[in-house]
């Protein structure tokens, strides 16, 4: 397997959240490249990069900074989606944490290509310790005079879920609940205070110095052709060694998780995976074997790549139960906005509960189908759908356990 | 002018402008569509995803509030596809809801209740110890009563604090089924608007303090008026009703909406003036004080007239209709009167604001102007005639025609109140609106027309 770290390169050395240590490695070193590119010409080696937004939706990162007027009598904004709060997702806070000058960088190269002066970070509410170290990161660009030609703003936020969609992070950011937008009928920038602003995950703008480094080909090198570069990739649940581990795309999920986490946990057999935080599609082991990293090939088994954020689940896990557990999460943080989502959800776990509880019936079952069926594709945002796949993965998969706890 | 397309709706074509919304379309041809959140003063926010229609070209339906009209767009209100996708989100409205129907203010004008009976007739399938439990009575302020487990969460009134009043009291605290409606904190719902955000929820969730547990909707009768706080004219539907063996009873009023004049509200201190119309009426016909008939009256009113013939002023309430002012004007002719209407006493300047209210609090002022009547003070040397100016004024004899009782010398009539009679105005911006007759009393106070064909001279 070929080592690939893109974004993970400082990760292991010591203090390397510092300037010094950021600076002894190569840090900073592409800022010079804006004297070089003009933000246009910036714009297009991100493009041509094919770098696909990384917190989840994997939509062309390049395409969506092009939205951004160029001339424009208003502000432009950069707001750096760090809301992580996807479950079985902690790979941006290992950037924060490790490489926040990393960062940094990205963001000004960012700032550049698309005429921003301020770039707001924010910050999941519950990642106060990581903010700490950001922030200092900041406060230490600030001195050395990195900062002198673009602001950057860390905004924590109150620990709503739903703040990583990036209408509803906008949202917050404005000081209102954090409510996602009705969508634009056609393609445009989002809008913060009605001014033009592009949304990116952590890992996205973390991803830009390499690309601005060494050219859209270094970076499409890796990956496979429509899935390209790397992505930081994480595993938790029943997996020996948990934790962060950067790849490129397109290597298999077994192989990924035998090689970076030493296999199932005590020997046991691999049950079943959701493979991209919990709003993805649960998947058998049997499917794991078959599907390699990458949107397309778990998009071509009904499921979805999402964060990359694995939660590995051995054969004693309760089906019913890991339901039951994701849907008490959903009950908790659907924003409450639109009537599927905000009763639906409360459904749900409801009717889980009673499976759970041996209370059950199979129009239960059947039940659970249909409100996911009435919650999918009827909401603003995509917060119900993804509850709707999870319930309809589960069933699809394990119905037999479902059938089984009655 | 923008443009004005085609849009096919049901197989049927219809006319509307490009880029309009949808639901405006649906709304104005009367087409059915279900919604809650949608309101045309405020907008759509596309939260309740009732109004959902299929149109040709979307794998999936779309909601009509959020949908653009455009040139020859094929829309599907209904069908299967539809109905059912409208039956589910209504159910998922209704498994909270605690159906306590028999109890609420809002049954039988409850846009639940009606989608109920067009889309679910079904029964809950949450069993009651699962329902989210809420707070049943919290006064929100300004007359504003909240019951948490009936709202449906269409942010209406939030949007109208935010939006229309900009006063904010209101929000939407917690998140996903336990998000309910509440004030800011430390704050109370506190604007001269406030009532109308029970016109605005579209169930029972706000109900007026005013109204609550005084009728069954179904039992009360409506019709059209103007209200006479002010010169504005805001349209208003006043509801009343005649409980068998009892009186006829004003029991609200509505805004009845009206683009021209003031759109879809009105204010509270106009809402809540049907009860000084129903207190303290004048009811007898009285002479210094000592009641005496009606016949006896109007022949003391003709001995008076005659006494001070020629030395006659009739002083006119701006507020009568058009109709009794024009007879008024008529019958000073006809006895040699003066005439004159003051109009300083109606301005009131700290009621004026930016939205409907006027400092001119008569409702007909601009009529008293343009019949070109004296607005001075009148002379008080003779016979003062007054026909319900609210002034009193120390002539040597006086003749009064009065809605309510009030400390007055002479020869007093009752008359019958605007709500009791038909008639136009004319608002201060030049516009004519009609009032209907709404109440109907078991013993009628006769109107000023009725008296001036018996006092003839």
């Amino acid at each position: 397997m070929r080592e690939c770290k893109i974004v993970s390169r400082k990760f292991e050395l010591e203090n390397s959240h510092t300037l010094e240590v950021a600076k002894a490695n190569d840090g900073y070193r592409t800022l010079a490249k804006m004297a070089e590119y003009s933000p246009l010409e910036m714009i297009e080696i991100i493009q041509e990069s094919n770098l696909r937004g990384k917190g989840g939706g994997g939509a062309p990162a390049g395409d969506k900074w092009a939205l951004m007027p160029q001339n424009s009598d208003k502000p432009s904004f950069l707001a750096v989606n760090c809301d992580e709060s996807e479950p079985g997702t902690f790979k941006d806070r290992k950037i924060i944490s490790k490489d926040p000058h990393l960062l940094i960088e990205g963001i000004l190269l960012t700032c550049y290509a698309i005429r921003a002066k301020h770039a707001y970070i924010y910050i999941r509410g519950e990642y106060k310790q990581y903010q700490g170290i950001l922030q200092s990161a900041i406060d230490e660009a600030y001195e050395a005079g990195i900062l002198d030609a673009c602001d950057i703003t860390v905004h924590r936020g109150a620990g709503a879920y739903i703040c990583g969609e990036k209408s509803a992070l906008l949202e917050s950011m404005e000081g209102k609940r954090g409510h996602p937008r009705l969508k634009p009928k056609q393609k445009e920038p989002e809008w913060f205070f009605d001014n033009p602003t592009l949304v990116n995950n952590v890992e996205t703008i973390a991803s830009v110095p390499f690309i601005i480094e060494n050219g859209a080909n270094a970076y499409k090198s890796y990956g496979t052709e429509k899935s390209s570069g790397t992505l930081l990739f994480a595993m938790s649940g029943h997996v020996a060694r948990p934790g962060v581990y950067e790849s490129e795309f397109g290597i298999s999920m077994m192989e990924y998780i035998n090689h970076f986490g030493g296999g199932i946990k005590n020997g046991k057999r691999l049950k079943a995976v959701i493979p991209g935080g919990a709003s993805t599609g649960v998947i058998t082991a049997k499917e794991a074997e078959t599907v390699t990293l990458d949107y397309e090939s778990l998009l071509s088994i009904g499921s979805a790549l999402g964060t990359g954020g694995m939660i590995i689940m051995d054969e004693d896990t309760c089906m019913v139960s890991a339901l039951k557990n994701l849907l008490e999460f959903y009950h908790e943080e659907s924003c409450g906005q639109c009537t599927p989502c905000r009763e639906g959800t409360g459904w749900v776990d409801k009717l889980v509960a009673k499976i759970l509880n041996k209370r059950g019936t199979k129009e239960d079952i059947d039940k659970l189908l249909e409100i996911a069926d009435t919650m999918n594709g009827k909401t603003i945002c995509v917060f119900a759908p993804s509850v709707s796949t999870v319930i309809v993965s589960f069933i699809k998969r394990f119905r037999d356990e479902f059938e089984e706890a009655l | 002018m923008s443009e004005i397309v085609e849009v096919i709706v049901d197989k049927r074509s219809y006319n509307a402008e490009k880029g309009s919304l949808l639901i405006d379309l649906l709304i104005k041809e009367k087409i059915k569509v279900p919604y809650f959140c949608y309101h045309e003063a405020l907008g759509a926010d596309g939260n309740c995803r009732m109004c959902m229609v299929e149109i040709e070209g979307q794998k999936r339906p779309q909601i009509a509030c959020d949908t653009f009209v455009k040139e020859g767009m094929e829309v599907h209100s209904t069908g299967e596809n539809i109905e059912k996708v409208r039956t589910n989100i209504l159910e998922l409205e209704l498994i909270n809801h605690p159906v306590d129907c028999p109890t609420c203010d809002q049954a039988g004008e409850c846009s639940l209740q009606d989608f109920y009976m067009d889309y679910g007739l079904h029964d809950s399938k949450i069993a009651i110890p699962e329902k989210v439990k809420g707070l049943k009575k919290v006064d929100l302020g300004s007359n504003v009563m909240l019951d948490q487990e009936r709202c449906v969460l269409c942010a209406r009134c939030t949007r109208f604090t935010d939006k229309i009043t900009h006063t904010h009291e209101l929000g939407i605290i917690g998140r996903g089924d336990h998000a309910r409606v509440s004030t800011m904190p430390g704050r109370k719902l506190d604007n001269p608007y406030a009532m109308n955000v029970v016109d605005l929820c579209p169930v029972g969730a706000l109900t007026s303090k005013d109204f609550r547990f005084a009728q069954r909707v179904w039992f009360l009768q409506t019709v059209d008026s103007i209200c006479h706080g002010c010169a504005k004219g805001c349209n208003i539907y006043i509801d009343h009703n005649k409980i068998k063996y009892q009186d006829d009873v004003i029991y609200r009023f509505r805004p009845r909406r009206n683009d021209d004049v003031n759109g879809f509200f009105i204010c509270d201190e106009g809402r809540l003036s049907y009860k000084n119309l129903q207190e303290n009426r004048q009811e007898t016909t009285l002479l210094n004080g000592n009641e005496i008939s009606e016949d006896e009256a109007i022949q003391e009113a003709m001995n008076f007239m005659q006494k001070y013939e020629n030395n006659i002023t009739i002083v006119i309430d701006a507020n009568l209709f058009t109709e009794e002012i024009d007879a008024i004007l008529e019958f000073a002719k006809n006895i040699n009167a003066k005439v004159c209407s003051p109009l300083a006493v109606y301005i009131d300047e700290n009621f004026k604001d930016d939205m409907l209210k006027s400092s001119n609090r008569a409702a007909n002022s601009k009529t008293v102007e343009r019949l070109n009547i004296n607005t001075n003070e009148p002379n008080l040397s003779g016979m003062i005639i007054n026909f319900n100016h609210p002034q009193t004024f120390k002539s040597e004899e006086q003749i009064h025609f009065l809605t309510h009782a009030r400390n007055e010398q002479g020869l007093i009539f009752p008359i019958a109140a605007f709500t009791e009679n038909a008639g136009t105005l004319t608002n201060e911006d030049s516009i004519t609106q009609k009032c209907e007759k709404a109440v109907d009393k078991n013993s009628p106070a006769p109107t000023i027309l009725a008296y001036l064909q018996k006092v003839q001279v």
